[in-house]
């Protein structure tokens, strides 16, 4: 029983050491290539942030509100930007290559499959930055219009229009990607109609209103008054 | 012409049948019809008294006006024989109207006029606007005459008004560009102003008239100008301002952000001319100030303050990208207070003048969008307008002038907060001590923390 035992666990073993021994080299040159690199990726993000002033760049980060909208204390650069980018581009060209080394058919459908999403990945990255950044905007737009015409539930407005904006660009993104693309349609489709309903009832009882007030008293047009007395100072 | 002219063809045509006057006087409008005729008779009646030698010229710059007020500018007419003491005009007045291109408003109206004093060689311009009821004949020879035998280049109106009319002039445009500037020009964005050839030339020359200028900002980017290159400039006592009441159906707030956007833009081009100047020195004033009778205006606080008390939660998120901590904080618990009724709504001085200090800084340095902050700054403009009615309710109008010049003495106290935060430094209080430069010794500063 014992001289059993001893066979399988040596037969274990050299199966292991064969892997090992096998997998060693790639494994090695896989280490190789990720740390030259991390240290070129370091290097290179050293030398922008250095050299590179990207005034342009920066102008349009500060003038569309990307550059507060991606960092809040808005002291966002565009060469930590591109700093950043480039950093980790070359760190991810660099786990491909080193998944690449083993050869074999999973890491070269990985490889693949990696390669050709990047595109489609960089697109839907795209669409949901800019998304995000409208519904952002529109948002803060809607919040401040609505406080300042002393509307009820601003706040609940304004994230309303927020998540439909950004709900619009999730299923952009899903699309481009071909990600449930059908789930997020219906899901589109049922949330946009819920809504055009839900404006259309309000639209017709606030017209409603209006009409009862304007029939029943014709010469008192108060809003109209209240409103020239709250600016008529300026 | 230049390229970006503004001018129609008519009124190229009318320039070259005119060649050339000596006054030219602009009167921006739409849908005037029911003042413009007593604003165009006055000034007729204005030029045939006083300057009864000189060529003038009456230049109405409508924008569009659907109720005639072109027609009515052009019909109104003055029987000179009913002015007292008037001398028999050697030289005609021609009236023209024309209707201004680019963008909608009153800074393009301005524009047209400038335009045109410029290819007339005038030696002299005045503006006024169409709505004023209070306008007399003396007001032309108070706007021209500084700029035609003083050499004066800008005359800035000085009137009397309610003191509740203007409350942006007296809580925001005038303590701040009287302590950024150094210069007390009591009415910044009056409205009616006399200007020279000189400076119509310099403004004409700028490339930011597509902006606020074409708009309601373009008063305060006048004045702002003028006293930012040193050209020479004076106040006129007017009297009394009184007007037409404004559209209800117009987009009054956005007046506010438009007037605050102009200043603020204007604070980044001439950081080198308003940052090393400490205190403020007075303009030279012409007229005769007399007390005048005023319109009342009413003030709705309740709805001011309901719209302030939203905004505190609502808005506290962009506020807080704007305000520092500890103003953002002394707005909440103002807040708080109020709510709480512990004791009459109250903001005082200097957290005001703080709040547009802050709004100023985060203009420049864009940290949301400039829309949005010179919108969300509306409700924080309302609380100080409701506590300054409170404040002056009981008050008659030399009292209410004397908390407007508090304000801005507190306004020139605390500038070197100012320049700390657009520098981007933390804010040294011992600086604004007694030994600082430019330090205040007038008995209406508020004791400051």
């Amino acid at each position: 029983m014992i001289h059993v035992l001893q066979q399988i666990l040596e037969k274990a073993l050299a199966r292991l050491s064969q892997n090992l021994v096998a997998c060693l080299p790639p494994l090695i040159v896989a280490a190789v290539i990720l740390s030259v690199a991390f240290l070129l990726a370091t290097i290179l993000r050293w030398l922008i942030l250095k050299a590179v002033k990207a005034v342009a760049l920066d102008r349009f980060l500060r003038d569309s509100g990307l550059g507060s909208f991606l960092d809040r204390s808005g002291r966002l650069r565009a060469a930590s930007l591109v700093a950043g980018v480039a950093y980790w581009a070359i760190l991810g060209t660099a786990l491909l290559m080193s998944i690449d080394v083993f050869d074999t058919t999973l890491t070269s459908r990985i490889v693949q499959a990696t390669v050709f999403a990047v595109p489609k990945l960089l697109a839907a990255g795209a669409i949901l930055l800019a998304g995000f950044w409208l519904a952002q905007y529109l948002g803060r737009s809607t919040l401040v219009w609505a406080v300042n015409e002393g509307m009820p539930f601003a706040r609940r407005l304004a994230i309303g229009v927020k998540v439909a904006i950004a709900f619009v660009a999730v299923v952009v993104a899903a699309d481009t990607l071909g990600f449930a693309g059908r789930v997020f349609f219906a899901a589109f489709v049922i949330v946009t109609g819920a809504a055009a309903l839900a404006g259309g009832i309000a639209a017709g009882l606030a017209l409603r209103s209006a009409l009862d007030r304007s029939l029943h008293q014709p010469g008192t047009r108060s809003g109209e008054r209240e409103e020239h007395s709250l600016w008529n100072h300026l | 012409m230049p390229p970006d002219s503004v001018m129609p063809d008519e009124a190229r045509r009318a320039v070259d049948a005119i060649r050339e006057t000596d006054i030219v006087v602009g009167v921006p409008s739409y849908n005037n019809a029911r003042s413009i005729a007593h604003v165009v008779r006055a000034i007729q009646g204005g030029l045939a008294r006083y300057f009864p030698k000189f060529s003038a010229v009456v230049v109405n710059s409508d924008g569009g006006s659907s109720d005639g007020t072109p027609g009515v500018a052009l019909s109104a007419s003055f029987d000179l024989s009913r002015l007292l003491a008037v001398s028999t005009p050697l030289t005609g007045i021609h009236r023209l109207s024309f209707p201004y291109h680019g963008i909608p408003g009153k800074g393009s109206a301005f524009r047209l006029v400038f335009q045109m004093a410029q290819a007339l060689d005038a030696k002299a311009c005045a503006v006024v606007d169409a709505d004023l009821r209070s306008i007399t004949p003396e007001w032309i020879d108070l706007l021209v005459r500084p700029v035609l035998h003083a050499r004066y280049d800008l005359v800035a109106p000085y009137y009397h008004r309610h003191k509740y009319d203007g409350t942006i002039t007296n809580n925001i445009v005038y303590p701040l560009t009287r302590s950024l500037y150094g210069r007390r020009i009591r009415q910044p964005i009056g409205g009616d102003f006399g200007l020279s050839p000189r400076l119509i030339e310099r403004y004409l020359s700028r490339h930011d008239w597509e902006s606020d200028v074409a708009r309601y900002g373009v008063d305060i980017w006048m004045t702002t100008i003028a006293v930012a290159e040193n050209f020479r400039t004076c106040q006129s006592f007017l009297g009394a301002k009184l007007h037409d009441a404004k559209d209800p159906a117009a987009d009054l707030s956005g007046m506010l952000h438009q007037v605050v956007g102009s200043v603020f833009a204007l604070m980044n081009e001439y950081e080198t001319a308003w940052i090393p100047v400490h205190g403020s020195a007075p303009v030279d004033l012409y007229g005769f100030p007399h007390d005048v009778g005023l319109d009342p205006v009413e003030a709705n606080v309740g709805r001011m303050i309901g719209i302030f008390r939203a905004a505190c939660s609502d808005l506290r998120e962009i506020w807080s990208l704007a305000l520092e901590p500890d103003a953002l904080k002394a707005v909440q618990s103002l807040h708080g207070s109020a709510l709480a009724g512990e004791k009459p709504f109250h903001l005082d001085d200097e957290l005001w003048m703080r709040i547009i200090f802050d709004f100023a800084c985060a203009y420049r340095r864009r940290r949301l969008d400039r829309g949005h902050l010179l919108r969300s700054l509306t409700p924080l403009y309302l609380a100080r307008v409701a506590s300054f009615v409170i404040e002056t309710r009981e008050m008659f109008a030399p009292e209410a002038e004397e908390r407007i010049e508090a304000l801005c003495m507190t306004a020139e106290q605390i500038k070197p907060y100012l320049e700390a935060r657009w520098r981007g430094r933390a804010f040294e209080p011992a600086r604004a001590g007694p030994d600082a430069p430019g330090k205040q010794t007038s008995e209406n500063l508020e004791v400051l923390p």
